[in-house]
């Protein structure tokens, strides 16, 4: 018998990578710079990590505020082609209103290639996705 | 100079008038700043040296705009002092420079 690994991805996990945070300010760095770790492992420039620094920096915060009273889960997924982070968290109280939002779109507009904020009944979610730019032939993966 | 507050993301510093913040404004560092702001802000112009700021969010721009609504109601701006390339860029992308005299951008 022949043991088969699961493909990896770009930065060498098998699949995405998930981060539980309690809801409260610190942890907004917490996330930040978990958020830059990860995405340092992708073949990403220095300023698209800043990117997504600042676009998880939103994500948490929205989150905080929308009145998220348990926990709060980033998921971070990549390919070759894009760099994915998911924040979502259980929110009965589903108040996305009560904050101005409008600030932080406006910052997730310029930062990410595409976001999406959903809220449902019990739940808050915001997605962005961060595309990869292809690596020219013949050139070192590592960025600057 | 004195240190006014200081938690895992900022320090804030007060010299002569002039708040001074270092590290980060976000949703943890933004009270602190409120704080020292609100501590000075009946000084004309109010002075923010931004120049060791790391990082900067939308809630700690937020703490900035408020302290620029109250200036503008005692009829003076808000000076932000040596903005890092993180405050000019999150200023640009938000399009909020003009609420602000900005001096001597660094190179941070």
């Amino acid at each position: 018998m022949t043991a088969v690994s699961p493909p990896l991805n770009s930065i060498g996990t098998a699949g995405p990578i998930t981060l539980t945070l309690p809801p409260i300010p610190t942890m907004v760095r917490v996330g930040r710079l978990t958020a830059s770790s990860v995405a340092s492992l992708s073949d990403m420039t220095i300023d698209d990590i800043d990117d997504i620094k600042i676009a998880v920096s939103e994500m948490i915060t929205v989150l905080i505020q929308s009145g998220s009273r348990t926990t709060i889960t980033l998921r971070f997924e990549t390919s070759a082609t894009e760099f994915a982070v998911e924040a979502s968290t259980p929110s009965p109280a589903n108040d996305l209103g009560r904050n101005d939002l409008a600030l932080a779109i406006a910052v997730l507009d310029a930062v990410a290639d595409e976001h999406h904020v959903a809220s449902t009944d019990d739940r808050i979610m915001i997605r962005i996705v961060k595309r990869l730019a292809p690596i020219p032939a013949g050139s070192s993966s590592t960025r600057s | 100079m004195e240190e006014v507050g200081k938690n895992e993301s900022i320090r804030v510093l007060l010299d002569d008038g002039t708040v001074i913040a270092e590290g980060d404004i976000d949703l943890a560092g933004g009270p602190l700043l409120d704080a020292a702001i609100n501590r000075v802000e009946s000084v004309h112009p109010l002075v923010i040296d931004l120049a060791a700021v790391e990082f900067i969010d939308s809630s700690g721009l937020r703490s900035l705009l408020a302290a620029s609504r109250r200036a503008e109601s005692r009829g003076t701006r808000v000076v932000l002092r040596r903005p890092s390339s993180g405050v000019v860029r999150l200023l640009t992308i938000t399009g909020t420079t003009e609420q602000f005299d900005v001096e001597e951008a660094s190179q941070a």
